[in-house]
């Protein structure tokens, strides 16, 4: 574009129509003169003029349109060109300073990164659907117990939740593993027992044969499976030709009928294959052993409201039915995705703002490197302004040097998130939903992009609006030295290091709880001896060991075979370890009191043989532990937790007590009794976090052949060794097989590795949140700093002054530093105030310190405080240092 | 005075042709060109005075010739059109299809060696 034609845009300020009706008009007096001029008389040249020119209302509508296309197109035309000219001069500002383009690209990158890598962790746990139809009419069905939700019993599934109205389909499902033994090598896998509602309720059809249906989903019908798409992948080839083969799943074979689409996979974790649950005539009759999850799809029209209503009115029925064994029965219901996500909403969330937190930080300590900047260049600027540039146009001009800025730091941000989310998803505990299926996709890439965006304005708005304000005159008179009066007393800078401040502050404080938390739970003392400890499971198909004599002679021989093994110096076999998933209860009744489930306490049950005390190291603090004594014939024997002796006969002597639990009696009506023979100490086997709750151990030698069934032939084999327990896995390994062959020994794993497993997700949010609280107080403590030192370059003057005058370097030391007290006390004040409510968020997480921990809040503000004035210090000493002759003599 | 019919269906690249030509001789405006056109022409092309703005506005969008406000010889404030690089480029190249086009229709409409 020329400037003739840029000019004509700046001097014709009118509308296109007056131009229009000047040109014309011009033409027509034009010829009416020169028509008068060869003699006409004035108003026959005007009527001339006029006839001669044609169709003059035509043409002038003509020229209007051609015209306000011209100009529209000359505004765009203009804005383009400006842009350029905008994006060319920010790119040789950032070049030409690339000590200050590569402090705010890595500030603005590693921050604009890490978000980007949190919020894809978000997205793919959080936010994504699951790949179902209609996820949020999916409801998950649960007992209502006094302590929280649990499972669902059959017979209430089947009576109080399979033919409510507002469901269009319902399903039970029981996770159990399966020893899978075809062609390839023996595996355990990870299974599900399901009703034949469950396709429907997840809506999702078959990506090859078909589902099972009602009629297959009943006892006595030929055995079928579907396999998940990861399984069939995996062990059977891919191939369409595995429907129809048979697989034996725990000895018995199964004819495959379908494969579920990749889809279904909601997570690596979920389970790899289903088979019916064929529920017999007596599980359906069975009201209080509460073992299944339950889903359903609501019916079109219904509500889960609705759906609540109704089921709470079915466990009503129930309760009048039976009153006994279904007395306190009640359901909840929730969705799917809550059931699912549950507390990692809330921890990826506040993870998401402490990120957020670091990133406004590093946005502060940018603003402030431009403000810096802009008075350095409040001469250009006012030359600029003085050229006739408008305000408008220099805020845009260096709002486009911070854009230019932010759209760097994002595109490197996005290359840091892709290797952060890596980073995340290798170092997150296992079991976090779905965080596997994280990755850089458009969201991600857009949200990123927004990010970027939203913080050029957070940090370039402020600097830009104040550098068009400035006043040109003043400016050009100082001979572009700045404003240095009103630099001195500059509240903006201020405010944004008192706001850096307390955001760091506030991550901190989050950070100092968790580690509190995370040094609480180290101290607890679990109950038992964790070193040295290796358990694994065995579980016993029931096809080959259906006589239980044989089960426990077999379980026998292993524990025998592996207290043999070198370097074992103590073998036992318990129904479940601390840590360990599932595991049973039952509800304990002491001798003397009325056989009424309101008298009865629930308690876990521990099947064990007669080792297993001195295995784990658990202290037996009255009484004695299980013998070999203690056999079918002999009499009857249990040992009870310290919590549960309490429990069953408060401050009495538990000992020789006697206590109905389990099984029937001899006439069958009346409870069997066994006899307490020992106290041992309570173990907090659901994780250090959780407090202890009461247990019962039972010799695995006097437990009646249905227990087999309830614990499902698996028991865990325990040894305590003498060297590192990990050396003891390969002998124990080839000790045990041959005793029970086809049988694989799984889930092999030292009861260290177990606690940690239960501390991981503790250990890692805590791990992130120091790390983000440790960025944003290097960020702040930066930030600080650089104000500081910015402060006393534009003070080098006065301060040579002063030195001239007599001030020693103590004075002008507490000079600087003074200057750094107030914004300092300021942002510790608000910290600690934001502090009191944003640790409310973290409530869940924390463990022997609350939320609002006073010694964590003290301790974390005076460091702060002093790191913080620490950082203004260096420049107050390079200030006192300084040569005052030399310091008159600047500028 | 002769009648003129709107040729300007016919005459359009013609007219243009003719206003980048007249502006290669200084800046001009509106008026200007249409009386030195009658003039060059000595009105053989019949062209409605009116029909010269949408022209000169359509040439203006283009980019091939471009408006300022000026003085004008009476001391009149009016609109002054200035060929641009641009316009040179269109006119050499109308110029060329022209004599092309002439040469052409010369040939089959006066015969060789008459």
């Amino acid at each position: 574009m020329t400037f003739g034609r840029r000019l004509r845009s700046r001097i014709w300020r009118g509308s296109v129509e007056d131009e229009v009706d000047a040109e014309l008009g011009f033409h027509v007096e034009m010829r009416a003169r020169e028509l008068e001029a060869r003699g006409m008389s004035p108003v026959d040249a005007h009527d001339a003029a006029v006839r001669r020119f044609g169709d003059i209302e035509r043409v002038n509508a003509t020229c209007r349109s051609i015209g306000k296309q011209r100009d529209r197109g000359m505004r765009r035309t203009e804005y383009l060109t400006e842009l350029t000219q905008d994006l060319t001069f920010a790119a040789r500002q950032l070049f030409h300073h690339p000590g200050f383009t590569i402090v705010a690209l890595l500030t603005l990158a590693l921050g604009i990164g890490a978000t980007a890598a949190i919020f894809s962790a978000v997205q793919a746990v959080v936010l994504r659907p699951l790949p179902v139809p209609e996820p949020s009419r999916i409801l998950a069905v649960y007992t209502a117990f006094p302590q929280g939700r649990g499972n669902v019993a059959a017979g209430n599934y089947v009576d109080g939740i399979e033919p409510v109205s507002s469901f269009a389909a319902t399903t039970a499902i029981r996770y159990s593993s399966f020893n899978v033994a075809d062609t390839a090598e023996a595996e355990r896998i990870i299974g599900a027992r399901v009703t034949a509602g469950f396709f429907d309720v997840f809506g999702v059809a078959p990506a090859l044969g078909r589902v099972f249906t009602k009629d297959e989903d009943r006892p006595g019908a030929p055995n079928v499976v579907v396999l998940s798409h990861r399984l069939w992948a995996r062990r059977f080839g891919g191939t369409p030709a595995v429907l129809g083969s048979q697989v034996r799943l725990g000895g018995q074979p199964y004819e495959v009928i379908g494969v579920m689409p990749q889809a279904f996979d909601f997570t690596a974790q979920t389970e790899e294959l289903w088979v019916p649950m064929a529920f017999t005539a007596e599980r359906r009759a069975m009201h209080d052993e509460h073992q299944y999850q339950v889903y359903a799809r609501l019916a079109g029209g219904a509500t889960p409201e609705r759906a609540l209503a109704e089921v709470r009115r079915n466990a009503e029925g129930i309760r009048a039915r039976f009153p006994k064994e279904a007395a306190e029965l009640d359901f909840a219901v929730a969705t799917v995705m809550e059931e699912m996500i549950g507390e990692y909403r809330r921890r990826l969330f506040t993870l998401l703002g402490a990120v957020g937190l670091v990133l406004l930080i590093a946005c502060g300590n940018i603003a402030n490197l431009l403000l810096a900047r802009a008075t350095a260049r409040s001469g250009e600027l006012a030359i600029r302004a003085a050229l006739g540039a408008g305000r408008w146009r220099i805020i845009r001009q260096l709002l486009t040097e911070s854009l230019l800025l932010a759209v760097l730091a994002g595109a490197a941000g996005i290359a840091l998130a892709s290797w952060g989310v890596k980073a995340l998803t290798a170092a997150a505990p296992p079991g976090v939903p779905r965080l596997e299926q994280a990755s850089i996709n458009p969201l991600v890439l857009t949200f990123t992009a927004l990010v970027a965006v939203v913080c050029a304005i957070v940090f370039g708005l402020a600097p830009a609006v104040r550098a068009a304000r400035t006043d040109v005159q003043s400016v050009l008179k100082e001979g572009g030295r700045g404003t240095s009066g009103a630099a001195m007393k500059d509240r903006l800078r201020t405010a944004v290091i008192v706001g850096e401040l307390a955001l760091a502050l506030v991550l901190l404080i989050g950070a100092a709880l968790l580690i509190r938390s995370g040094i609480a739970l180290e101290r607890v003392s679990p109950g038992f001896d964790p070193s040295h400890v290796l358990a694994a499971r065995i579980s016993l198909p029931g096809t080959d060991y259906q006589d239980p004599e044989r089960v426990l002679q077999t379980f026998e021989q292993v524990v025998s075979a592996a207290a043999a093994v070198p370097g074992v110096s103590s073998a036992s076999l318990t129904s479940q370890v601390p840590m360990g998933p599932g595991g049973n209860g039952n509800g304990l009744i002491p001798e003397g009191k009325a056989f009424d489930l309101r008298n009865s306490t629930q308690s876990r049950l521990r099947i064990v043989t007669p080792g297993y005390f001195e295995t784990m190291g658990i202290a037996v603090v009255r009484g004695r532990a299980l013998t070999a004594e203690d056999r079918r014939g002999s009499l009857k024997v249990m040992v009870v937790s310290e919590s549960l002796a309490r429990a069953l006969f408060a401050d009495a002597d538990p000992i020789g007590r006697r206590v109905a639990c389990c099984e029937p009696g001899p006439d069958g009506k009346t409870p069997d009794f066994k006899t307490v023979v020992g106290v041992a100490a309570d173990t907090r086997w659901r994780g250090p976090a959780e407090p202890p709750s009461p247990e019962f151990y039972l010799p695995a030698a006097q437990i009646p052949a249905v227990a087999w069934d309830w614990i499902q032939r698996t028991l865990y084999v325990t040894v305590r060794t003498t060297r590192d327990p990990s050396t003891v896995i390969n002998p124990l390994r080839s000790a045990v097989g041959p005793i029970v062959p086809g049988v694989p020994l799984f889930d092999m794993r030292t009861m260290e590795q177990r606690i940690g497993a239960s501390l991981q997700t503790a250990r890692f949010n805590t791990l992130l949140l120091t790390i983000l609280g440790g960025l944003g107080v290097v960020l702040a403590v930066v930030g600080i700093y650089g104000v500081i030192a910015y402060f006393v370059t534009r003070r080098t003057r006065e301060i040579g002054v002063r030195v001239a005058l007599g001030a020693t370097r103590r004075d002008v030391i507490a000079l600087v530093v003074r200057q750094a007290l107030w914004p300092v006390g300021l942002g510790i004040g608000a910290g600690v105030l934001a502090s009191l409510v944003a640790t409310r968020l973290l409530r869940n997480q924390l463990f022997g310190v609350g939320p609002t921990d006073p010694i964590t809040f003290v301790i974390v503000a005076v460091a702060m405080t002093l790191v913080a004035l620490l950082a203004s210090f260096i420049p107050a000493l390079r200030a006192a240092g300084s040569d005052p002759t030399s310091a008159l003599r600047s500028q | 005075m002769p009648s003129r019919s709107d040729a300007s269906g016919m005459l359009h690249g013609t007219l243009d042709a003719l206003i980048l030509k007249t502006l290669t001789w200084g800046v001009r405006h509106g008026y200007g060109i249409a009386r030195w056109l009658e003039e060059a022409t000595e009105d053989a092309v019949p062209i409605e005075e009116g029909s010269l703005y949408p022209a000169l506005y359509r040439l203006e969008r283009r980019g091939l010739i471009e408006a300022e406000w000026g003085v004008s010889e009476l001391g009149r404030k009016a609109k002054f059109y200035r060929i641009t690089p641009k316009g040179r480029r269109q006119l050499a190249a109308d110029t060329e299809e022209w004599t092309r086009f002439s040469a052409a229709v010369s040939k089959v409409l006066i015969p060789s060696g008459a």
